[in-house]
């Protein structure tokens, strides 16, 4: 008897039932689901991980400033911007392990342009802000070293803001004025694009000296600066580095070992560890549903072939009677299991694609689709049926003719 | 065409053994047309059985066409009942999810043959007995009679040397009866051997020979001109 012959009795005889064929399939649909939610939910935080990596840098640690309190109270504003140009100089001086520092201020203001408003967030900073955030130029240039003794007025856009005032036009050598006091813009940055919080590319960016006079002179008097961006020569010493920078400025800010510090230091590699985590807790668990709902599901197939086997005893008996070897009747009766299996892998593959779907449309999760995982569900919902379905199969083929022929 | 010799069976039911059948002894040559009787218990049912290969006996040699089926394996029978046998049963044993063709097919699916060739050999046997154009009719679509006359299209299919018929006329009523008869009959003409189990004396005269069996021993074997 051919594979096709085999396959035509088969879907003949799950057809005659196609609610229980559907019913017994269910644990395979949840189990297959589960397994192409699960892939997808690792792939998507690894991927994003990998982004988040791409967007600010690997090996970096954020310093800022952070209002002290005591006794629960804040200090107020000018105790606020402690860090300055000083403490980054004794940073570097004293932590070999540091490769570079880009320090920030920064302010959200109105642009104007072009006939154009818009409101940006504007930082000053040094070269090394492009690279330690990996930033890349579409067009431009970086700041030039005289520009950023002297304090120019040059301005270096995001894609969102260029959007936003100049449209599809390059914006290289226009002039923007920023809280009224105009730049020239030298530079345009590539997109990076939206996180879940902030969409990086609403920025601009201008030498440090030039923002400390010209925008935030009252906010950050003197050398004072909002924050640091601190890269790490490498990853191994991130932890450790970490802890030094604390050690360090507390010597500067003379703050006891167990004092409220008034800065606070940022790890992106713990966040993204962190992020990871849960999203491998997350997938453990729906491992387990997995695991267990193709069990179940492969018991509920082996359960349903038993009463099947016994429900058409009679039509074995009259198979065999017709010539059936017992290799015909195995096959015929692992081929219908193998079937409801398959349908309940290709359900489930359906309903997994429509949660993973749904969840990244309204939960804002990142998932990300796997071909690996389809071919993993046919691979592990048509083993389950050959498993389960061996069984009764085996049962229906071990049957004496004249016995089952006879079955009332 | 079939030879069986001192074949006992016995079958084991609690504390008790029953001998279906004791000793018996008989052949059938090519293109008779035996009808065995007795009454229920008689044995009938289990030689007809042993016949058809569907069963084994206990004790004693079968011969098919020179062949000691008593040797065969299960795969062997089931070659045998595929190539040269047919069965007619009283309630047909039809396949109730597949239509008339696709049950006349069936035989012919499990020997090996080319779809086209199939078709070919099943729409003839469903013409040889009358119901070419019932062959997209399920069988709960089909009176009885006429699922009687698929089930012979069934047991013909396969050009087998031998049918064997058990009660093929027990549920259907005497014009019926008769319609079927007849189509065995003409089998019969055409050179393949009949072995008819009923106990029925009406249905048993279509025999040319009639073979009468009680506590599973053959009580009288003699010939008969069928009317």
């Amino acid at each position: 008897m051919s594979l096709t012959d085999l396959i035509y009795l088969s879907q003949k005889s799950l057809r005659s039932n196609i609610l229980r064929s559907v019913l017994t399939s269910l644990g395979i649909i949840i189990g297959v689901s589960s397994v192409i939610t699960m892939i997808s939910i690792g792939t998507g935080a690894r991927l994003e991980v990998e982004q988040q990596i791409e967007r600010f840098g690997s090996n970096n640690l954020i310093l800022r400033a952070q209002s002290s309190n005591s006794r629960g109270v804040s200090m107020g504003n000018n105790s606020v911007n402690s860090l300055t140009l000083k403490d980054m100089e004794a940073l570097k001086n004293e932590l070999p392990a540091i490769a570079a520092i880009a320090p920030r201020v920064s302010l959200s203001t109105q642009i104007i342009a072009n006939g154009n408003n818009w409101l940006a967030t504007v930082t000053g900073s040094t070269n090394d802000y492009f690279e330690l955030g990996n930033w890349k130029f579409e067009i431009g240039r970086e700041f030039q070293e005289d520009e950023t003794i002297s304090g120019s007025r040059v301005a270096i856009i995001g894609k969102t803001v260029q959007k936003n005032l100049f449209g599809e036009d390059s914006p290289i050598d226009e002039v923007i004025r920023i809280n009224k006091v105009p730049f020239t813009v030298i530079g345009l940055l590539e997109a990076k694009g939206g996180t879940a919080w902030a969409d990086l590319d609403d920025t601009i960016i201008v030498p440090l000296k030039t923002a400390k006079q010209r925008l935030v002179a009252k906010k950050f008097p003197g050398d004072q600066i909002r924050s640091m961006t601190i890269n790490v020569s490498s990853s191994d010493l991130l932890f450790k580095t970490e802890a030094d920078i604390d050690t360090v400025m507390r010597k500067l800010h003379k703050i006891s070992a167990n004092g409220n510090p008034d800065f606070v230091i940022r790890n992106y590699a713990q966040f993204l560890n962190a992020r990871q985590e849960s999203s491998r807790v997350m997938s453990i668990l729906l491992a387990t549903v997995a695991g267990i709902s193709l069990i179940v599901g492969g018991i509920g197939i082996m359960n349903i072939m038993l009463v099947t086997v016994t429900e058409r005893t009679k039509e074995i008996g009259v198979c065999m009677s017709v010539g059936a070897k017992k290799r015909d009747v195995l096959l015929q009766f692992l081929i219908e299991s193998l079937m409801i299996s398959l349908i309940g892998g290709c359900l489930g593959i359906a309903l997994g694609l429509g949660v993973i779907f749904g969840v990244s449309e309204y939960f804002n999760w990142k998932m990300s689709l796997d071909y690996m995982s389809l071919v993993l569900s046919f691979v592990f919902s048509s083993s389950i049926g050959v498993i389960f379905g061996f069984y009764p199969a085996r049962k229906a083929a071990s049957l004496n003719p004249i016995d089952a022929l006879r079955y009332e | 065409m079939i030879n069986i010799s001192s074949i006992s069976k016995e079958y084991v039911m609690g504390d008790n053994k029953l001998l279906a059948l004791n000793n018996v002894d008989v052949s059938i040559k090519e293109g008779e047309f035996v009808s065995i009787m007795g009454s229920s218990g008689s044995g009938k049912s289990t030689l007809m059985n042993i016949i058809g290969c569907l069963d084994v006996p206990s004790n004693g040699d079968y011969f098919f066409r020179e062949n000691n089926i008593s040797k065969f394996s299960s795969n062997k029978l089931a070659e045998l009942r595929n190539k040269d046998i047919g069965f007619i049963f009283q309630n047909f044993n039809l396949l109730p999810r597949l239509n008339a063709l696709e049950n006349v097919i069936l035989p012919l699916l499990y020997s090996g043959k080319s779809s086209k060739e199939r078709t070919k050999l099943a729409l003839l046997a469903l013409e040889n007995v009358g119901l070419k154009d019932r062959t997209h009719h399920r069988p709960n679509q089909l009176s009885g009679g006429q699922q009687q006359r698929v089930s012979i299209a069934r047991a013909i299919a396969g050009t087998p040397k031998l049918i064997l018929a058990d009660e093929p006329t027990g549920a259907l009523d005497s014009n019926t009866s008769l319609e079927i008869m007849k189509i065995l009959n003409d089998l019969n003409k055409t050179g393949i051997t009949i072995v008819l189990v009923t106990h029925e004396d009406d249905i048993a005269k279509y025999g040319s020979r009639i073979i009468r069996m009680k506590d599973g021993k053959i009580i009288e074997d003699k010939k008969n001109v069928p009317h």
